[in-house]
């Protein structure tokens, strides 16, 4: 792509993010959304593939369905209440229907069905983004609105967390498996954005760092689906002996940084008394870690036998710089023992 | 009219002429079914017989059959559910790791060609007969017949003579579309027995806007003509983009996540029989193999 027009698509990515941010108006929220979703449209259809051209499409209308109902909900509180602010929202109506829009915009379930489709038909890098950084701006709207509707978001997390865990098992593409723990990620943040919204926050940014080092790992592999995960141990060996641990780390398990947020998550749902809903979500993240250790057994525990030792693919150098790589593995494999300081930043 | 009436200038009289001539035309009242539907009838393929009942007559209705439908669905929609269970697709995990063959379509017996539908130029109008049975030993399938290039005689028709055969798609329950997933593989597999005729070999893949539904990626099958078995395989990042039989410039390779179906077209211009073997179709995956697109776009660079 032309580096001004590259420049010009990620400055409009960052504005977008930012505007979102700084903004207590909901209009101005509304705006940095949309300038989000328009900068990534070219990003995703830069090569012109007819489907990466049916992902960006699908993308484009979803995001501006979930747009066109926050102005919506948007303009109704003005209608109603006569003023804009995020955070004073006192109306049912949008109350209701801003989370929901705000749930398309990110993929929990049930609003998840384009998910897995439109990051199967992008490139590694272009679906990193969608990942990560397109879920900051509603995130940081989610994190602002009054609490209205208990019982919606704790149904939202839930069914993000339970579509999240049977979803990935008929999964052998490696995107669609990422869509899948994406949605689950989004389902385990959304269960607890009403009673500890910090443990959110928390649960976000360990989330992109795990995210970041998988996709890392997969673009380096070259790899989109499980079959060439398998060749990576003679591509890049010393990345195939940790990854295990990134995807264990991404499934929950202790000793990982990535059992910090769910044991938090689950801690915090006992004592505001939802027993059942933490234990049908402690038993769907069972599901989601079988497919993490699905892709770990294949990339790590077996040697694939029908590559023929003298046809092993060349161990070329790579250009792409390391160090991101290397912070964010890091982060998602050693920061459990930092669980009470992150609970003393984390908390007001 | 003639000349000299166009000629002559427009005066009221032929407003009001005007307006007795649309008197004279029968009043059409608007239809809730299409006039056409009604007088012609839907599409009738060449060679089956007209169906000429009234539209209650043509109803079937049979309460065994429905119960066989609803029982087959319900099975193919448990088996979907179970199948996840066992691993992807249906298949345990390791078996997606070890495969490096998997044979698609195999010709053992007449339920084998439920799979499969032929078509020919008689469609249009011409003169081509294509036949799918069987072959000996319920080992193969046989697609024979006769290429026949006059084209009809409709005006508008400049070239004919063309033979295909096409699998059908693969459907889950209630006849929703399933797509194979070949990105374990990079290679296409055959074992034909051909007449040394020149054929193409169409595989479409999944589409989501209407301006690429005749989207097809294309290859070249020269078959021997000996009573030989012939082992041919083709690559796909050797299939190039055709749109409606036309190579198109905006090449791009085919994407094997979601592929619909494989068809054989015969087209070479020349007329009299043809006949193709079929063994099996399979697709197998070449290390050896990196390319991954066999046609490059170059964007040349303008002399100034």
């Amino acid at each position: 792509m032309n580096p001004y027009v590259l420049a010009i698509l990620l400055f409009g990515l960052g504005l977008g993010t930012t505007i979102t941010f700084a903004s207590s108006h909901l209009t101005t929220a509304w705006m940095g959304l949309e300038i989000n979703t328009l900068a990534i449209l070219p990003l995703m259809a830069q090569h012109h593939h007819p489907r990466a051209v049916e992902a960006t499409t699908k993308y484009f209308l979803t995001q501006a369905t979930a747009a066109a109902m926050l102005l919506f909900a948007t303009t109704t509180n003005a209608w109603i209440t006569g003023q804009w602010d995020i955070q004073q929202i006192t109306h049912p109506l949008p109350m209701t229907m801003l989370p929901l829009a705000l749930a398309l915009k990110i993929g929990l379930a049930p609003l998840h069905a384009w998910l897995p489709e439109v990051l199967q038909g992008l490139d590694l890098t272009t679906g990193l983004i969608l990942s990560t950084w397109q879920k900051l701006a509603p995130f940081a709207l989610l994190l602002q609105i009054p609490p209205h509707n208990p019982n919606m978001l704790i149904i939202l997390g839930l069914t993000s967390t339970l579509v999240g865990g049977w979803g990935g098992l008929n999964q052998t593409q490696l995107r669609k498996i990422l869509a899948i723990s994406s949605i689950a990620h989004l389902g385990w943040m959304i269960l607890v954005l009403q009673f500890s919204p910090s443990l959110t926050l928390l649960t976000l940014i360990l989330y992109f760092a795990m995210t970041f080092s998988t996709f890392v790992v997969f673009k380096i592999n070259k790899s989109t689906n499980i079959n060439s995960l398998a060749t990576s141990w003679a591509k890049t060996p010393a990345l195939t002996a940790i990854i295990p641990l990134v995807l264990l780390s991404l499934g929950g398990l202790p000793p990982l940084s990535g059992f910090m947020p769910k044991w938090l998550i689950l801690q915090e749902l006992v004592a505001q008394g939802l027993l059942p809903t933490a234990t049908i979500t402690a038993f769907s993240a069972l599901f989601s870690l079988y497919f993490y250790l699905r892709l770990s057994y294949a990339m790590t525990l077996t040697i694939s036998p029908n590559t023929p030792m003298g046809l092993t693919p060349w161990r070329l150098h790579t250009h792409q710089s390391t160090l991101p790589l290397a912070v964010c593995t890091m982060t998602t494999i050693a920061l459990l023992p930092l669980t009470p300081l992150s609970i003393t930043l984390f908390t007001p | 009219m003639s000349l000299p009436n166009i000629t002559r200038l427009p005066h009221l009289r032929l407003l009001s002429s005007i307006h007795h001539q649309q008197l004279l035309l029968p009043f059409i009242p608007p239809l809730s079914v299409p006039r056409r539907t009604v007088i012609q009838g839907n599409y009738r393929r060449p060679g089956q017989p007209k169906d000429d009942r009234l539209p209650w007559e043509k109803i079937n209705f049979n309460f065994s059959k429905g119960l066989e439908g609803i029982k087959k669905q319900f099975t193919l929609l448990k088996k979907e559910f179970t199948d996840r269970w066992v691993g992807p697709e249906g298949k345990p995990i390791l078996d997606h790791m070890l495969e490096q063959n998997q044979v698609v379509w195999e010709f053992r017996g007449p339920e084998s060609l439920e799979q499969w539908t032929v078509s020919s130029d008689s469609e249009i109008g011409g003169q081509s007969e294509v036949y799918l049975k069987i072959g000996k030993n319920n080992n193969t399938c046989l697609l024979y017949g006769t290429l026949s290039s006059t084209p009809p005689k409709d005006g508008e028709t400049r070239y004919s003579g063309y033979c295909t055969m096409r699998s059908k798609q693969p459907l889950a329950s209630f006849d929703r579309k399933k797509h194979f997933d070949w990105s374990n593989f990079n290679t296409l597999h055959l074992r034909v027995r051909g007449d040394g005729r020149p054929w193409m070999i169409n595989i479409t893949a999944a589409t989501y806007f209407s301006h690429h539904r005749d989207d097809m990626y294309s290859y070249f099958l020269y078959t021997r003509g000996g009573p030989y078995w012939q082992d041919v395989k083709i690559p796909f990042s050797k299939f190039f983009l055709t749109h409606r039989g036309r190579i198109q410039d905006n090449q791009h390779p085919l994407w094997l996540d979601k592929i619909n179906n494989i068809g054989f077209t015969l087209g070479d211009k020349v007329d009299g029989p043809f006949q193709l073997e079929i063994d099996y179709i399979g697709v197998c995956k070449d290390y050896a193999h990196t390319e991954e697109f066999a046609y490059e776009l170059y964007q040349g660079k303008q002399s100034s």
